[in-house]
């Protein structure tokens, strides 16, 4: 699904923000990607998206090496990718619903053949009664669900999430994660990167640690 | 519906933008109905002297001027009536001539002591093969103090003067076309400066380009179109007005045509949003594609 071969990562001419990073994601594996603030998590999540080209190494991606691939693929392989950004990139203009729906008018898909997802998705994330209100108006942790709802809405083949229960308390991010639990069971391949160890511990799925740029670590599903 | 209808935002602050489009559209529509005016007065013009000429019979520098006139102009209008190719000549009355050296002289006494030449007026008859030469040599025989005028002069001279007014006309509105074209340029890529985070999204969501290109130019199409008929309908509006003015008989500006526009000519006018419609969709679109381009 996902492979990395020493694959590093600077900014400009900054420092080394990955190191010599190799890992694979198999399908439907569910994984941690752990560390501190500032080890690297999100740029190996934006890597992983096509947000920003290698420095150096491999990225191989649904089976495509993106440095050898066309760029005129990359929009479908990035439609097969649902994304939960840290900061939820939500479009301030448009409703929740509207947010949410975004994914499938982006696959060509009309209103009414999703409303009724859409509306179930939300529902479920506890946001029914506020599917016309706009991002500014919602809380953080709503927002963060709005955000959420938008990842999983097309049943992508790979989510990442980058904190995704940070702005929500511990009830909803149980649910939150039990929802990425059953998109997995259903066949999605999940990486969450999250500084919360009592999410970590509290499921049995892979772990990939990072520390400074470097993959320190690679735990395997606990049975 | 077009993508654009829910993904842009209704902007804030987008007003300051509209005007100047609004501006741009009715000065553009100022200067393609002058242009308009200007072409048909000039055909007018040309139309009204070709096929016609003018005879003018001196006043005798002896003898008795009235008699003489008259015994001449009689001659001369024999000679025409017998000319073939000459549909009509008939002579100017005394009113007529007056009234044509009113702007000039008045119409005081000076005028009434002053010998006046005859004029008379013949039409040729269309599609006459009129030997001009031979017939004014057959007019000085009959009446020698007369001169030919087949306005060959005047009609060369509102060519030119047509040509000028039409090329200065078309300058003025090519001039306006490129400043509403670079304005319009500029307030649609002003508009999706604000818009990069989206652009960026949409992108970062697998959007195709068509697809975000397509959100964008259709939201600037319809905004531009919009303040773009604004200002048209400002022009047409002083169109209509000057036509209101001309059929009450009032002469706006003396000596120039009055700037009222024929029903034909309207739709001419209706072009100009279009066009603006159609500059902010290209520009919307060929922006959108460039910030995608830089983008992984």
């Amino acid at each position: 699904m996902v492979r990395f071969e020493n694959v590093g990562m600077r900014y400009s001419a900054g420092p080394e923000v990955l190191r010599d990073v190799t890992f694979e994601l198999v399908s439907g594996s569910f994984t941690f990607l752990t560390g501190l603030s500032g080890a690297g998590k999100t740029t190996l999540l934006k890597l992983i998206d096509i947000a920003e080209p290698p420095s150096r190494g491999l990225i191989t991606l649904f089976g495509c090496e993106l440095a050898t691939a066309k760029r005129t693929i990359f929009p479908a392989l990035r439609r097969r990718i649902g994304v939960v950004f840290q900061d939820f990139h939500l479009l301030d203009h448009l409703s929740a619903f509207d947010n949410v729906a975004l994914p499938l008018r982006i696959a060509g898909r009309r209103e009414g053949e999703y409303s009724h997802d859409v509306e179930e998705l939300l529902t479920w994330v506890g946001l029914g009664d506020r599917m016309t209100a706009k991002p500014p108006t919602l809380s953080g942790g709503e927002q963060q669900r709005v955000a959420i709802a938008r990842a999983v809405v097309a049943r992508p083949d790979l989510l990442i999430a980058d904190e995704p229960t940070g702005s929500v308390d511990s009830e909803i991010g149980a649910r939150l994660i039990r929802l990425f639990a059953e998109l997995n069971r259903l066949g999605t391949t999940v990486l969450i990167a999250t500084h919360d160890r009592t999410l970590v511990e509290r499921t049995r799925a892979c772990e990939m640690r990072l520390v400074d740029g470097r993959l320190v670590e690679l735990r395997a599903a606990r049975p | 519906m077009s993508p654009g209808d829910r993904f842009m935002p209704r902007e804030k602050g987008a007003a300051p933008l509209d005007v100047v489009i609004a501006v741009m559209a009715f000065l553009a529509v100022l200067a393609l109905g002058a242009s308009l005016v200007a072409e048909r007065t000039a055909v007018g013009w040309r139309a009204g002297l070709a096929g016609k000429l003018t005879v003018q019979i001196l006043p005798p520098a002896q003898g008795a001027v009235n008699e003489g006139l008259q015994r001449e102009t009689d001659a001369a209008l024999d000679v025409l009536r017998a000319t073939e190719g000459i549909a009509h000549a008939e002579p100017l009355s005394e009113e007529e001539k007056l009234k044509l050296v009113q702007p000039w002289l008045g119409q005081g006494n000076l005028v009434a002591d002053l010998p006046l030449p005859q004029l008379i007026d013949a039409e040729i008859t269309p599609g006459a093969d009129l030997d001009l030469a031979q017939l004014a040599q057959r007019l000085k025989q009959a009446a020698p103090d007369s001169v030919l005028d087949d306005h060959s002069h005047w009609i060369a001279r509102l060519r030119e003067l047509a040509r000028s007014v039409l090329w200065t006309a078309y300058g003025v509105l090519l001039l306006i076309a490129v400043a509403t074209a670079a304005a319009v340029s500029f307030a649609t890529r002003a508009g999706l400066r604000a818009h990069h985070e989206m652009v960026a999204l949409l992108h970062q969501m697998g959007a195709h380009s068509g697809f975000i290109a397509r959100a964008f130019e259709w939201h600037y199409f319809r905004s531009a179109l919009l303040a773009a008929a604004v200002g048209a309908g400002l022009a047409l509006i002083m169109f209509l007005a000057a036509g209101g003015l001309q059929f009450a008989g009032v002469e706006a500006v003396p000596f120039l045509p009055p700037l009222a526009l024929k029903p034909a000519e309207l739709p001419w006018l209706l072009a100009v949003p279009a066009a603006i419609g159609v500059i902010a969709l290209v520009t919307a679109r060929l922006s959108v594609l460039a910030v995608l381009r830089t983008i992984y």
